[in-house]
């Protein structure tokens, strides 16, 4: 289905908007029946596709680009997807593309901002390896997600800054359940550890899963 | 339901499900986090697209407010059809007649017959001509919504495409240094020996007057294919490339120079399977957790019986993702490989499976 132009509410008849509370179910098909009819002018398919995905692209931006400059780079992952959706070859694969183009602004973004500094996880890592001592403000431990290894970064901003779940970031991302799993994990028990934090109460790892 | 999409795939006896999906029991210092960091979270409205959604309201009530005079009216039409006949005879769209433009030029570089200096600044490379820099000239390119090409001296670039969804340069000689905030995919180079597509920011390529090439990526992520063989260089790391045998294997450039001379040897020199193995050996032996990135390449690279060797030594620097099994990665299964390449943190590798059939082989 398919609603017209400036049709707010054609979506919305649709039940589309009921799937946000199962995001790994038919989140393919779902995507691409938006995406048409966003190709086809319609607003409101638009505003449903930011709803969708603005958190996803918040979160990926937060990753590496100063709080303060995250909204309007928000703003231009959004305008670079909606002039590229031309070039989208499968609707299904929209969530990957995002953030794709998401984390290519806020690479572009450090790089003006910082020209002289790489950002990998070794730099990364070097700073975390000096990183003073816990600070439980709201900013210190956003910082020490930040200088968790790019892996665990994404993954943890999703689920602990916008509130994301696994299935959720794992849907609106495209990566498998699984590699986010693993992450977020890992990610948390390096966090646990720079914050000195105990660690989790059981002692298995989802790791061992795989021997 | 296939495991890969199975939301409990990477689920193990209950382990941190509150941290999984807020099922369990609440880890407290997770919820203390969650609710620290709830004034980073997102929380703005939609924000106003005006440049895409004023346009068609726009144009349409400029219609509907106005009135054309017939003769204005006709006159559209009549401009309309002659560009539209204009353009078919050339053969090309408007976007391939986009361009970049030459910002700054130090020295002397040429355009055909044109001469362009540091006191003609200017100028335009259009699709199908070549921009040449001299033994001691640089020249620099941008193009709005794509990015920004540097080129170094003794470099000779020509321009494919320009389209709208597509940008496509082919490096024949020389450096150039990529910045580039276009959509990933969309920006392509060719090369004697590999087609480079941009999947991140910033990268370097150099291509020697034999064909071979290099590109070391410094942000982002870059790919390189040449006949179906592929990879994948995030930033820190390096790929070489040669005529006819297409990209060789990633590495980090701080890798051991042991394990960086084997690499060369294992890409690039015939020299029997029993110095192959040999090579293979070394670069087992020195390789470091970070050369998991190498390792996950050469899994698709070295020879059916050598490949649990690598499986083993990959498992022990990155442990693969629960959907990983072996078995599977042995027989090569491609959402294996991938899911494990996710796990790595590099990015996810499903920009490139879903562009990298729309790209066509070098076009020479």
């Amino acid at each position: 289905m398919v609603s017209s132009p400036g049709d707010r509410g054609g979506l919305f008849a649709a039940g589309l908007d009921l799937i946000v509370s199962d995001p790994s179910a038919n989140q393919a098909a779902e995507d691409a029946e938006i995406i048409q009819a966003a190709r086809n002018g319609d607003r409101s398919a638009f505003g449903h596709l930011y709803e969708r995905y603005a958190r996803m692209v918040h979160g990926v931006l937060l990753t590496k680009v100063p709080f303060a400059d995250v909204d309007d780079l928000v703003h231009d992952t959004f305008v670079k997807a909606l002039r590229g959706l031309s070039g989208l070859r499968e609707n299904g694969r929209f969530g990957p593309w995002l953030a794709a183009i998401a984390r290519n602004l806020a690479n572009d973004h450090y790089r003006r901002s910082v020209p002289e500094t790489q950002l990998d996880d070794e730099s990364m890592a070097a700073q975390g390896g000096s990183f003073p001592g816990p600070d439980m403000s709201a900013a210190g431990v956003f910082d020490a997600i930040r200088r968790l290894p790019e892996a665990y970064r994404e993954p943890l901003i999703l689920r602990l800054v916008e509130g994301m779940t696994g299935p959720e970031i794992a849907a609106r991302t495209g990566l498998t359940p699984g590699s986010v799993r693993v992450n977020l994990h890992r990610g948390m028990q390096q966090l646990r550890a720079r914050l000195k934090l105990p660690p989790a109460a059981e002692k298995e790892s989802c790791d061992e899963g795989n021997k | 339901m296939d495991e890969n999409n199975n939301p409990k795939a990477g689920k193990a006896g209950g382990l941190d499900d509150y941290l999984w999906d807020r099922s369990g029991p609440v880890d407290p210092e997770i919820q203390k986090i969650e609710v620290l960091l709830k004034e980073f979270r997102h929380d703005s409205p939609e924000p106003v697209f005006p440049e895409i959604v004023a346009q068609p309201r726009k144009l349409f009530s400029q219609f509907r407010i106005s009135w054309f005079p017939v003769l204005g009216a006709a006159a559209a039409a009549l401009l309309i059809l002659c560009a539209t006949v204009l353009l078919l005879q050339n053969g090309r769209s408007n976007d391939e007649k986009a361009g970049w433009n030459i910002s700054t030029v130090a020295g002397t570089a040429r355009i055909g017959t044109s001469i362009l200096n540091g006191h003609s600044a200017s100028g335009r490379l259009d699709v199908g001509q070549t921009l040449e820099t001299g033994d001691q000239s640089h020249a620099s390119l941008n193009a709005e919504g794509v990015g920004l090409i540097e080129m170094d001296a003794d470099t000779r670039l020509r321009l494919l495409a320009m389209g709208k969804d597509r940008q496509r340069v082919a490096l024949d000689r020389g450096t150039i240094h990529a910045h580039i905030w276009a959509p990933p995919g969309q920006f392509v180079v060719d090369t004697p020996s590999a087609v480079t597509v941009d999947l991140g920011c910033a990268y370097t390529l150099k291509v020697d007057d034999s064909g071979a090439g290099i590109v070391r990526t410094s942000l982002g992520w870059v790919g390189f294919k040449l006949n179906g063989r592929e990879a994948f260089i995030p930033a820190g790391a390096a790929c070489a490339t040669r005529p006819k045998i297409g990209p060789g294997t990633p590495y980090f450039e701080n890798a051991p120079a042991k394990f960086r001379a084997a690499l060369a040897r294992f890409d690039f020199t015939d020299a029997g399977p029993q110095q192959r193995f040999a090579d293979l050996a070394i670069i087992l032996a020195q390789a470091r957790a970070h050369d998991a990135l190498t390792l996950w390449h050469l899994l698709s690279r070295v020879d059916a019986d050598q490949r649990g060797l690598v499986y083993d030594k990959l498992e022990q620097l990155a442990t693969p993702p629960m959907d990983v099994t072996k078995d599977g990665i042995l027989r090569l299964d491609q959402p294996m490989l991938d899911s494990w390449w996710n796990s790595l943190g590099f990015d996810d590798i499903s920009v490139w499976r879903h562009w990298e059939h729309s790209w066509s082989e070098t076009s020479k």
